[in-house]
Order: C-alpha cells, then sequence, then structure tokens
C-alpha cells in the first residue's frame, strides 16, 4: 500500500479515497480486515491522527465497522460496497467527460474508441487487477 | 498542552521574540517554520529554560517548567549533545542512569529502526548517523513531549526519509512533539499544525488539514501568501 | 544512588585520562628524582673525600649530614610535578565548566537538561575538584614514604640523619599546605579551597550567564567574597584595634568563610535556574 499524497487534498480525505479505489476493485473483499490505526500509520507514512481520522470517516460512512476489541473490517453490506463502486466510476467517467467535451467528438466514435480500447488494455494487461 | 504565553526576548539590543504566542497539544505534531535567524530555536531554548526571557510565561499543564518537568518533556537539538569519545552503548547508560522516564526496551528498539551499531563512537558517525543516535537519546525516553530542533537539516536524503519515518510510527504516538523547520518538504503531510514565524511574531497559526480542507490550499500555498504578502 | 553522585562519578571519569598522566608524571619525576640527587650527592661526596684526602668523618664533621628533606625541598624533580599538578589543578577549575561550552550544542545542554536540580551539576564539580585533590595529596603521601626508604637505601647511614614523615612535614611550607598536620588546620586549609573553587564557580556562572558584562559582575562578586571573609581585618585595620584573641579570630574567620560559601552557592543556584545561557 502506497499513496503519493497530493498536497492540496486533506491527507485523511486521500486516504479515504485510497480505501474506497481498492474496495471498487476488489483489492480489499467485504468483511476482510483492516491495519490497525498504528499500521496503517506507519505504512503510508501518515501521521497517526490521520490515520485515526480517516477510519472515522469510513466508520461514519459505513464503510468500516468494528465489533468489540476486534480490528475494524470492510463492511459486507451490498449496498455501501454497490454505492462506493459506482461513485468510483461515475467520478472516473466525468473526469473523463470534462476531457473529451472539449474536443467535441460525436458518440458513436467515442464509444468505439473506448470499447477498442478497452478491450486491447485488458487482454494486453492479462485481466489482472493486483498491486 | 504546553501554553507559551506572550514570550520577548533579547539578546543585547537584537529583538529575537517579540511575544510569542502558541500552544502545542499532547498527541499532535506542531511545527515551527522561519527562515533561519528567526528565534526558532531560541523558542525551544526558553521552553527548556535553557536562556532566560525577558518577557512572558511557559507552562506545560498549567505548571512551570523546570528541572522537575524534565522526565515528562525532552529537547532534541540540532546537533548531539553527548561527549564524542562516548559510545552509543555509553551514551545509552548514560540515559539510562539520570532518567526514570528512559525506556531501555524503546532504545533497543530504535537501534534496530535506524540500524545503528551500539558499539560505534560518536566522534566516528557519519552525520546521518549522528543525527540518529542524537534523536533515539530523546525518543527512547517516556516523555509527554518532544522538542526537536531542525532534525532534518544538513543530512543525506535517506537518512531523512528514516527520520520522517519517526513521525508516522508508534515511535512518537500520543505524545506531543514541537519540531521547528525552515522547509517542510520532508513533513509536509505528517504534521498537524503549523505556526508561522518573522521578526519574533507569530504571522499565522492554523491546522494543515484544515487549510486543505476548507481552502484548498497546502501548507506551502499559505506559506508563500503570508511570507510574500 | 543518587543523581548527585552519578554525575561525580561521571565529572571524575571525564578528568581521569589526564589525571592518571598527571600522578604518572608525578611518581616518575619523583623517584627519578630520588635516585639521581642520591647518586649525585654520594659522587660529591666521594669526590671531595677522595680530592681533599679526608676521611669520612672529617668530610661529615665539615659539611655535615643530609636529610630527605634536604633533597625534596632543593630539587625540581620533586617540586615540578607538583606544581604541574596544582597548576593543572586550577586550569580544570575553569575547564571543568568551559569545555561543557565547547563544540556546536554542547554537553551543557545535556547537563541542565538533566531530571535532578541544577545545583548538582555545580556541587558535582566542586566535589570532584575536591577528590581530585585528595587523590593528589594521597598519592603524594603514599610516595613520600617510598622515596624516603630509596633516599636511605642509597645514602649510607652516616652521610644521613632520618626525620619520621610528620616532621618531615613540620620542615616543609609547601607541603605542610597540601598536608595539614592537625584537623583544624585541614579545616582552615581546604575550607578556604573549597570557598575559592566555589565563588570561582559563581564567577564562571556570570560571565556564561550575561558573557561580556557578566565579567564585570563576577570580579565584582570575586570582591565582594573577599571583602566579607577579610572583614574583621578590615575592621581591626580601619580602628586600628585587635578585639578578638586568636581563637575568636579563628571563629569568627569561620562564620565569614561559612557566610561566602553560602553566598556563592545560593547565587550560582539563582544564575543556574534563572540566568544561564546555553
Amino acid at each position: 500500500m502506497k499513496i503519493n499524497f497530493n498536497k492540496r487534498d486533506p491527507v485523511y480525505v486521500q486516504v479515504v479515497r485510497h480505501f474506497k479505489e481498492e474496495i471498487a476493485t476488489g483489492i480489499l473483499e467485504p468483511g476482510q480486515e483492516i491495519p490497525s490505526r498504528r499500521e496503517l500509520a506507519a505504512k503510508l507514512k501518515i501521521n497517526p491522527n490521520t490515520a485515526q481520522r480517516a477510519y472515522k470517516e469510513m466508520e461514519e460512512a459505513g464503510l468500516i465497522y468494528t465489533e468489540g476489541n476486534l480490528p475494524s473490517k470492510i463492511t459486507k453490506d451490498e449496498a455501501v460496497l454497490g454505492a462506493v463502486r459506482e461513485a468510483l466510476i461515475l467520478q472516473a467517467v466525468d473526469t473523463f467527460m470534462t476531457t473529451i467535451r472539449p474536443i467535441n467528438v460525436p458518440l458513436d466514435e467515442v464509444v468505439d474508441l473506448i470499447k477498442e480500447k478497452y478491450t486491447t488494455e485488458t487482454n494486453g494487461e492479462g485481466g489482472g487487477m493486483g498491486d | 498542552m504546553i501554553e507559551v504565553k506572550n514570550i520577548y526576548k533579547k539578546f543585547g539590543r537584537k529583538k529575537v521574540l517579540n511575544g510569542v504566542s502558541f500552544t502545542a497539544e499532547k498527541g499532535k505534531i506542531t511545527c515551527l517554520i522561519g527562515v533561519n535567524g528567526v528565534g526558532k530555536t531560541t523558542i525551544l531554548n526558553a521552553i527548556m529554560n535553557l536562556t532566560p526571557i525577558n518577557h512572558g510565561e511557559i507552562t506545560m499543564g498549567d505548571e512551570k517548567i523546570s528541572d522537575r518537568s524534565f522526565e515528562k518533556i525532552t529537547f532534541i537539538p540540532d546537533a548531539i549533545t553527548m561527549i564524542p569519545s562516548m559510545t552509543i552503548a555509553e551514551s545509552m547508560q548514560f540515559m539510562q542512569d539520570f532518567y526514570d522516564s528512559w525506556n531501555q526496551k524503546r532504545a533497543t528498539e530504535l537501534l534496530g529502526f535506524f540500524k545503528l551499531k551500539e558499539t560505534e563512537q560518536i566522534s566516528d558517525l557519519s552525520k546521518g548517523n549522528t543525527a540518529k543516535v542524537n534523536l533515539l537519546l530523546g525518543l527512547a525516553l517516556d516523555v509527554d513531549f518532544l522538542l526537536m530542533d531542525e532534525p532534518f537539516s544538513g543530512i543525506d536524503i535517506f537518512s531523512r526519509e528514516q527520520i520522517a519515518d519517526v513521525f508516522s510510527s508508534h515511535l512518537v504516538e500520543d505524545r506531543g512533539v514541537i519540531i521547528t523547520t525552515h522547509e517542510i518538504n520532508d513533513i509536509e503531510h505528517l504534521i498537524d499544525k503549523v505556526i508561522l514565524l518573522d521578526d519574533g511574531v507569530v504571522l499565522k497559526a492554523f491546522n494543515a488539514e484544515d487549510v486543505r480542507e476548507n481552502e484548498g490550499k497546502s501548507v506551502v500555498d499559505v506559506m508563500r501568501e503570508v511570507y510574500q504578502a | 544512588m543518587s543523581r548527585y553522585l552519578k554525575l561525580v562519578n561521571f565529572e571524575l571519569s571525564r578528568f581521569m585520562k589526564i589525571y592518571l598522566v598527571l600522578i604518572a608524571i608525578t611518581v616518575i619525576s619523583q623517584i627519578t628524582g630520588i635516585i639521581v640527587k642520591s647518586k649525585g650527592y654520594l659522587n660529591e661526596v666521594h669526590r671531595t673525600i677522595y680530592g681533599d684526602s679526608i676521611s669520612k668523618a672529617q668530610y661529615i664533621e665539615e659539611y655535615g649530614t643530609i636529610t630527605f628533606m634536604d633533597y625534596a625541598t632543593s630539587s625540581l624533580w620533586f617540586l615540578a610535578p607538583i606544581a604541574l599538578c596544582i597548576a593543572a589543578l586550577m586550569f580544570y577549575v575553569f575547564f571543568i565548566w568551559y569545555r561543557d561550552w565547547f563544540g556546536k550544542n554542547t554537553f551543557i545542554y545535556r547537563l541542565l537538561l538533566l531530571p535532578s536540580a541544577r545545583l548538582n551539576v555545580l556541587l558535582a564539580k566542586a566535589t570532584t575538584i575536591l577528590l581530585l585533590v585528595f587523590g593528589l595529596v594521597s598519592i603524594q603521601l603514599i610516595l613520600l614514604p617510598i622515596e624516603n626508604n630509596i633516599f636511605k637505601w642509597i645514602i649510607p647511614l652516616d652521610f644521613r640523619t632520618d626525620l619520621p614523615i610528620h616532621e618531615m612535614l613540620e620542615q616543609s611550607h609547601e607541603l605542610s599546605v597540601l598536608i595539614p598536620r592537625s584537623f583544624v588546620e585541614f579545616i582552615i586549609h581546604y575550607g578556604i579551597g573549597i570557598m575559592a573553587v566555589l565563588v570561582i564557580f559563581t564567577a564562571i556562572l556570570f560571565e556564561r550567564s550575561y558573557r561580556l558584562k557578566g565579567i564585570l559582575m563576577a570580579i565584582l562578586f570575586g570582591l565582594l567574597a573577599i571583602v566579607i571573609f577579610f572583614l574583621q581585618d578590615f575592621v581591626e585595620l580601619l580602628l586600628q584595634k585587635n578585639y578578638l584573641y586568636p581563637i575568636e579570630h579563628l571563629v569568627v574567620r569561620g562564620i565569614l568563610g561559612t557566610i561566602v560559601i553560602g553566598l556563592s552557592i545560593w547565587v550560582s543556584n539563582f544564575l543556574l535556574n534563572k540566568k544561564i545561557n546555553v
């Protein structure tokens, strides 16, 4: 786990975003244990307070849950997981839209190009998602 | 909490501190930023009663800081303050002899963390390793507050990275840290509070995450605004 | 072990190398001296006896015998190392402080940040100086009978007069200062020594606290200490009268000395806690 932090977004927001990406892409599975705040801080090289804050946000958003004294885990709530995935896709599409829109390409052409790129790239990478 | 209240300090006719106030909380990393010669070190010296102030007050948890406080608060100056002919092991023994708050387990852990050899003599160490020993001798004390003066200055990039890693580790967890620096690249995303100093006054004090969250600015953005205004 | 004692131990160990060298120089020089001087004396005797064709008895009648103290008080072999040790310790009274300020960030940080009263740092340094003095004096006390035996071993009985050690000490003014003959003298000599060291320490702390201005304050403090310590002499001088018997004189001197010591410690404590600058 390694994040290249940008300097203008709150670090805790970037950590939460990172977790969402890993949840959406399946690197983190529903019910999987996540590191303690201390481990996370050391791993990401961030302030333990920031790790704490990120976990608090995720807990409040229902992304993770904690039972008693056990380590926190990724939620198994399908609705939440679906929403995370959807939000991530939407965000990517939005980014795409803002760059493609000024070029004024017809929709069909864009869709064809996307299809073509998407399949070759996926095959090229061997379909791997990990790391 | 450490409270610095309106402190003034003159060296001869030169006014170094002109009414500096700020607080540093336990569990937070507070960073004093300013160009060299702006009085950062003087503030730390004043907190530790190593230089008399002309006016103002400094307290830790409502008490004045004196030798009785030194099991609770420690200072890591910007160069090692051990006798050069001593070995690392002897320096550690010295600390263990004099401090009840010395944590030998943590000291041993730090030796590993920094990859230091106990038998080496301080005068034979590289700059980077000297800085690490200096840090070790302070970090191994079970104190509430750690004051560090320019821990990143004048050492190689790998040592800097290693030292920065200290701040994201359990080694400073739950403690209050006050750190001075003239450039924050190494620790920008690690610090909680930022105190910008110039001409012996605090120009601005803020929480790093707050300005990112509320204003979408980086710490350096704010510094640019404040110092170039 | 209290932090004060640990500090004493630490300060002693910091000077130990030089100290051992001083001891070695003293031992080697004095023992070499006694051998060289005794042999020289014997050669001189032989030369005179053969040269002037006189008998042993005539020689002794004419030139007398020698005592060990004749050697000791006249020979640089004997006196120079003592002077060297005294000079080294006097220098160290200053250096024991200033060495802590050498370099960029220095050991004084460590000492002032110890979780024990800062006065302990001063008391430990003063104790160290005192122990170093006692150590050297003890070495001298051990050396004297050894040297005396070498002397006896080289010089034949006829040519020498033997004195017990305590009588030797009485003959030598220099040695009797270092090795007092009575407890009262011991208290007086070493009390004055301790007082002087503490006044100098206070003067150093003035300089370290106020730098240039501090030198002036240090001189003033030194003068004040002298005025207090010799107060009765000044008063007597002024009034041209001696009011006190010698024993009363001594008691007053003791009280004044104690006042100077107390004042020094009090001022030092104040400077260390409120005014010192790293």
